[in-house]
């Protein structure tokens, strides 16, 4: 009878798989089960403590939906396969594709929950086995703005300080971001810094739990980012406010930007963002005034079509004050996932290799090439958009997918379905029969983070090592080693790595961001940040600290440009996305704990009691909400949270998704599509059966 | 119960060890961890000095975060009860203590916890020096072990080495074969006196016993609470490292042969933790979870049924807390003048 | 006796439809063997992959172990349950929780006062005292319109013994009555032939918390307002938490409170 002992044989610090704080757990495996977690009290990050997400780990990577054999599709439906067959079937596909239309007729998609040897491995199977550069991943539709905004002026797109700093700084900015909803042992730090003392300005159209505990609340309207933050500019310069001795000295391009931010006076940005003139004075005041200002923002600056933009807007704001290069200031993106940035710096997007050496540098790419001992293309790959729109056009056949979900949580839904479709064929890598699994050819079952070796990599730049905690259930295998097999039967033997370690040694030789990583090196130090190398032997915990990465600070002028669909008479409201602090991504981890499922259970919609009374709608009223793309039903929740003529859908639920009503209006820069904005009408269903 | 002088805690550690499986905190891999787990040859000798308590309470032990209470074959429902391998804890400390024993009162028909309950054997270790965040004598479970809490005590004595004392029949006869001599009676009020001291080194409570009057008063107001309760993230932090939580639900889940019952902890602090089908939740704010939390660990009420608060003093709830809500920030908050 | 939280195989024996998604169940326990249970305790049912969930006896087990409930499809589990048909079998649990104060009623005029879906919880005591010729009773019974009344066959059973007064927030005819059970206290007053001397409500907790009010307010003891409540009840033996009442559990203290117990309970805490 196994229902015996319960007895505990041990324990496995770990990284928690979920967002991209990289908060530390400690597996709890009793009879060769996880059955919980405990936090790790050394944790640099996390210090002993976890959010609900955290906590509900061992539900996440419970074996009761794995799918645990090689499966291919055959009248619609899927039957087990062995790893010969179903390698065998992508091989001959794989091949004739080449043959018949060339390598650029591949794509691959790597994944921000995998790790870092994982998309490695994702993108060197792209590159060197394939000979395509169409590889990329979810943080299109994240972060991308982030990496092409700060690139751009300050050179470098991550986080710039480290979460110690929130303790160090003297004003905490929350812009566009809810941390404690989505990154919440982070948010948990702002609060405690709030505690002790710092003043908090959160800038964001949603009253978030944050914004009720913050000393001022700017709440613009949905996409007029820029437009304040060139207000605030506008006052900064206009009273002598500026930091003038650190934009002489470590920043360029600045009357330029003075004379844009000039057309921003307070009584056209009032107008524009409906924030009133004294909030915005208020604002520019305190954060010039703060010794030690740390920034932190998120989705509500880079999910629009200005995301680049509104990225760049941010900088020049942060350099204009001065408050970045110093401990407890900085521009700090929040990555959404555990593996976000690692995915990013693993070179899993369409334009650079590893370490963001550009694929259009000839130097870069004989560098790589001699490494790994292939002819690399020179041809600039598609993003995962681009994928699926050349995929409709005929032009993208075959599509490898390692566990994400774009069915779920990509904009525009039936697009993404219909692309997927046209696909000769589909392969995706997964630990459960997800909703693109489900359209998948071929599935190959892959092994959690639970079960592997491997780093990820966290939103401050930290290299951590996971453990393998259990055995991966069935034949399920890391995604690297399926690859590396997959590769050489594709002929390319340059993947046929022992272990995780090998991959990381590779890693470290050619992305000079991670030269002096080790395992037995993050093992000792809870991880390490990069960059580390000769110049930074145990990582960087502070960048541009003398000097920008790219030499000067860049102030770039950007102009205001509302969202691409703005409310109308036929679609009255304003429609936002947002994330709940229960679920993850597409939920299909943080939705098998029967508890995180309970706390919302069939989706919602977010409604201000304004709009609500307008509809007749109450409390759990059904709803429908329609846009130019498509309709959604769920039940209504009533919050101020949300201002008068905005609604907010959170985009986890695969019974109400919200991806089916948002647009794929995209920044030109990066392809990041509107995620943050576009145009609906709400209907109120139970009004109309009666 | 008998009294015997001990040279040193390992060689009862490793008697133990040889009779029973024996878990004991320590760091997971030699981190700096510190988890119960079971003993190795790696485990390293018990600490003394300054204690620290392991992350998680023993409660798992009885209690486990996750149990099947039965199957459904497809033609009846089973009971799974456990069949649990006898075992040692060894190193409990008073609040641990404290709060098995609240969590023995309450789980008292309990057959799954119970069963558990019975095969486990408790040793205890008084506490020499206040730990970090501890409160254990103003909630009077600690900092040494109370009588009849553990079936084996250990005392470490200010000269040198250790008192240790049998509690009950079954701890007295585990020492069988153990090289040990007789202690004095005198030894006892020398513990006495040491506990005397060790109280005195603890920092003063004053925000606890005032949080803990004004909570059965109904004084804190409202506002109050739902202040607080806007810094309650729902993490469910505080009730899985409480000592005594014990609130659990239960779901369905598929099984080989048609479906298992499991329970699994669960926290008052959710929104969905009372709410009904309907939708009507009669403690839909942060504010009233969060003081329903307090009220469990702090009224009096509850006193009467345990004999004891719902609070051990162990404070593992303020250094979990992500929200700054643990029990030294809320008492502190609640025990200002509003 | 299976353990404390393991179900026992019960047998549906009858089914049928009452008022609007309401349905009478007749249960049988596959072992013949009945248990005893009083007027306002409650039960669980368990459905395999379903869970479980509680509700209340509309007849008490009789001397084969049959009793009946009128469970109304709301969620998952009931959903399950009405695709059961007669003569399948599943998972029972109980009886749980305390009684109405039966004792404390005898010789004293009750009033039942039940809104919508709170009748069901009412109708074993209802039987009980219509059956007790020292204790006059009436029943005071709201619904929103005509069609979501229930249990139509205990009511005219009623009708014979009692008098019994039926409103509706929103009637289809004129000759109805309009507005709250409230609403028509004085009317049923003359029927009883005085002032009620024991209130016992169940319904919305809006509905149950006026009366306790208004009857408290007119002079009556507080601990002679009884009222039946609800909460999220799973384990049904005051482990699971999910039911607590400021210090008590409704599922081992309740389901039955007097209005004097409740306002204690209330009143330890301040959120």
């Amino acid at each position: 009878m196994d229902a015996a002992t319960h007895n505990i044989s041990r324990i496995i610090n770990t990284i928690c798989p979920f967002c991209g704080v990289g908060c530390g757990i400690g597996l709890r495996v009793e009879q060769e089960k996880i059955t919980g977690v405990e936090p790790l009290v050394s944790h640099p990050v996390s210090q002993g403590k976890l959010c609900a997400k955290g906590w509900s780990t061992a539900y996440a990577v419970d074996p009761i939906d794995r799918i645990t054999t090689p499966l291919i599709k055959e009248n619609g439906t899927f039957r087990p396969a062995s790893w010969d067959e179903a390698y065998r079937v992508i091989t001959e596909a794989f091949s004739t594709t080449i043959a018949q239309q060339g390598a650029d007729a591949l794509g691959v998609i790597a994944c921000a929950r995998a790790t870092n040897e994982d998309c490695y491995a994702a993108q060197k199977f792209a590159r060197a086995a394939l000979g395509t550069n169409n590889i990329d991943h979810c943080a299109r539709i994240c972060h991308s703005p982030s990496v092409a905004g700060l690139r751009q002026t300050l050179g470098s797109g991550a986080m710039t300080n480290s979460i110690n700093d929130i303790e160090k700084a003297d004003l905490i900015v929350v812009f566009g971001c809810d941390p404690t909803e989505n990154h919440s042992v982070l948010g948990g730090r702002i609060i405690g810094a709030k505690m002790a003392g710092a003043r908090l300005l959160v800038i964001d159209p949603r009253k978030t739990r944050l914004a009720q505990m913050a000393d001022l609340h700017l709440q613009l309207q949905l996409g007029t980012n820029i437009a304040l933050i060139n207000g605030l500019l506008q006052i900064i310069f206009a009273n002598g406010w500026e930091a003038t001795e650190f934009l002489n000295s470590r920043c360029e391009n600045e009357a330029a930007l003075r004379a844009r931010v000039a057309e921003y006076p307070p009584e056209r940005v009032a107008a524009i963002t409906g924030v009133p003139e004294e909030k915005l004075i208020a604002a520019a005041r305190i954060y010039t005034e703060a010794e030690r200002a740390l920034l932190t923002y998120g989705m509500g600056i880079t999910q629009y079509t200005t995301g680049t933009n509104n990225v760049i807007s941010i900088s020049n704001l942060a350099l204009v004050a001065g408050q970045i290069g110093r401990e407890g200031t900085g521009i700090n993106p929040l990555r959404g996932q555990n593996n976000v940035q690692g995915a990013c710096d693993m070179g899993a997007l369409p334009n650079v290799f590893p370490g963001y050496q550009e694929v259009a540098e000839p130097a870069s790419r004989a560098r790589f090439a001699t490494h790994w001992q292939r002819p690399l293309p020179e041809r600039k790959g598609l993003t995962s958009l681009g994928m699926t729109k050349e995929a409709l056009n005929g032009n993208l056949r075959c599509m490898l997918i390692m566990g994400e979900d774009p069915v779920v949580t990509d904009p525009d839904q039936h697009h993404v379905q219909r692309a997927l479709e046209a696909l000769d064929l589909l392969v995706v890598i997964e630990l459960v029969m997800t909703e693109t699994a489900a359209m998948a050819d071929v599935i190959l079952p892959a092994a959690a983070f639970s079960e592997k070796e491997g780093t990820f990599t966290n939103c401050e730049r930290r290299v951590q090592r996971i453990a393998p905690a259990i055995p991966a259930p069935g034949e399920a295998k890391p995604d690297w080693q399926i690859l590396g097999e997959l590769a050489g039967r594709l002929g390319y033997h340059g993947m046929a790595w022992p272990n995780a370690e090998a991959i990381f040694n590779e890693i470290a030789t050619l992305s000079p961001l991670y030269q002096g990583m080790s395992y037995p090196r993050l093992a000792k130090n809870h991880g390490l940040q990069w960059p580390c190398n000769e110049q930074a032997p145990n990582g960087t915990s502070l960048l541009h600290s003398k000097a920008f990465s790219r030499g000067k600070g860049r102030l770039i002028p950007v102009s205001h440009a509302g969202p691409a669909e703005m409310p109308d008479e036929a679609y009255p409201l304003f429609f936002t996305t947002t994330r709940l602090h229960f679920h993850y991504g597409c939920g299909s981890m943080t939705r098998k704990s029967p508890l995180l499922e309970r706390e919302t259970p069939n989706g919602v919609l977010f409604i201000n009691p304004a709009d609500a009374q307008a509809l007749a709608i109450k409390p759990q009223t059904k709803v429908r909400i329609s846009s130019r793309r498509g309709e959604v039903e769920t039940r209504a929740v009533i919050t101020d949270e949300v201002p008068p003529g905005t609604v907010a859908m959170p985009y986890h639920f695969k019974e109400a998704p919200s991806n089916r009503l948002t647009n794929t209006a995209q920044d030109p820069v990066t392809k990041m599509p509107e995620l943050k904005a576009c145009a609906v009408r709400v209907t109120n269903l139970e009004a109309e059966c009666k | 119960m008998k009294r015997f002088l001990l040279d040193r805690i390992d060689r009862l550690r490793d008697h133990l060890a040889s009779q029973r499986p024996l878990f004991t905190p320590q760091g997971n891999d030699g981190s700096a961890e510190l988890n119960w787990l079971p003993l190795t040859r790696e485990t390293p000798p018990t600490a003394t000095g300054r204690p620290r308590l392991p992350t998680c309470p023993a409660k798992q032990f009885f209690f486990p975060e996750r149990e099947i209470l039965f199957r459904f074959d497809g033609n009846d429902f089973k009971e799974t009860l456990p069949k649990p391998t006898p075992q040692i804890l060894f190193g409990v400390r008073s609040c641990d203590l404290c709060a098995i024993a609240y969590q023995d009162r309450f789980f008292q028909q309990d057959p799954y916890y119970q069963a558990r309950r019975r095969a486990t054997l408790l040793v205890g270790i008084d506490c020499q020096i206040p730990c970090d965040g501890g409160f254990c004598p103003t909630v009077d479970a600690g900092p040494f072990v109370r009588d009849g809490m553990a079936d084996l005590v250990c005392h470490q004595q200010q000269d040198e080495g250790w008192l240790l004392m049998a509690q009950s029949a079954e701890g007295e006869a585990l020492l069988r074969g153990l090289d040990l001599k007789a202690a004095e009676t005198s030894r006892i009020d020398q513990r006495t006196r040491a506990q005397q001291q060790v109280i005195a080194r603890f920092p003063p409570a004053t925000h606890i016993e005032t949080g803990i009057q004004r909570i059965n008063r109904a004084e804190v107001p409202a506002g109050q609470w739902q202040a607080l309760g806007l810094q309650c993230l729902a993490c469910s932090g505080c009730t899985s490292l409480c000592p005594t939580c014990s609130c659990f639900t239960s779901y369905d889940r598929p099984a080989a042969d048609g479906f298992e019952r499991e329970r699994c902890w669960d926290s008052c602090l959710y929104d969905a933790f009372q709410r009904e089908a309907s939708g009507h939740n009669p403690s839909a704010t942060a504010g009233q979870r969060v003081e329903r939390f307090w009220f469990h660990k702090f009224s009096d009420e509850y006193a009467k049924t345990f004999g004891r608060y719902g609070c051990t003093g162990c404070g593992r709830c303020e250094k979990t807390c992500p929200g700054v809500i643990g029990v030294h920030s809320v008492m502190k908050s609640i025990s200002a003048a509003p | 006796m299976k353990g404390l939280m393991t179900p026992q195989l019960i047998r549906i024996t009858e089914i049928y439809d009452d008022g609007e998604a309401s349905r009478h169940f007749t249960f049988e326990p596959v072992t013949g063997i009945s248990h005893p249970a009083s007027p306002g305790q409650f039960f669980t049912l368990a459905i395999p992959g379903h869970g479980e969930a509680a509700f209340t006896y509309l007849s008490l087990p009789d001397v084969r172990g049959q009793f009946k409930a009128l469970i109304r499809r709301a969620g998952t589990l009931t959903s399950a349950l009405f695709q059961r048909s007669r003569g399948d079998l599943i998972g029972f649990r109980g009886p749980f929780g305390n009684c109405w104060p039966l004792d404390q009623l005898q010789g004293k005029r009750v009033l039942i006062l039940a809104g919508g879906i709170g009748l069901p919880p009412l109708a074993a005591v209802a039987d009980h005292l219509s059956a007790d010729d020292k204790t006059p009773v009436g029943l005071i019974y709201g619904s929103r319109s005509p069609a979501d009344q229930v249990l139509q066959h205990e009511r005219s059973a009623w009708h014979k013994c009692m008098p019994i007064l039926e409103t509706f927030d929103h009637p289809s005819n004129g000759k109805q009555l309009i507005g709250t059970p409230l609403d028509h206290i004085s009317q049923m007053t003359a029927k009883l032939g005085g002032a009620p001397e024991a209130i016992l409500t169940c319904g919305p907790e809006v509905m149950m918390s006026a009366a306790g009010r208004h009857f408290a307010a007119n002079g009556l003891p507080p601990e002679n307002i009884w009222l039946a409540l609800e909460r999220r009840m799973h384990c049904g033996v005051g482990e699971c938490g999910h039911c607590y009442l400021g210090s008590s559990y409704v599922c081992t203290d309740g389901p039955i409170y007097s209005w004097q117990q409740l306002a204690r309970l209330q009143s330890q805490t301040t959120a």
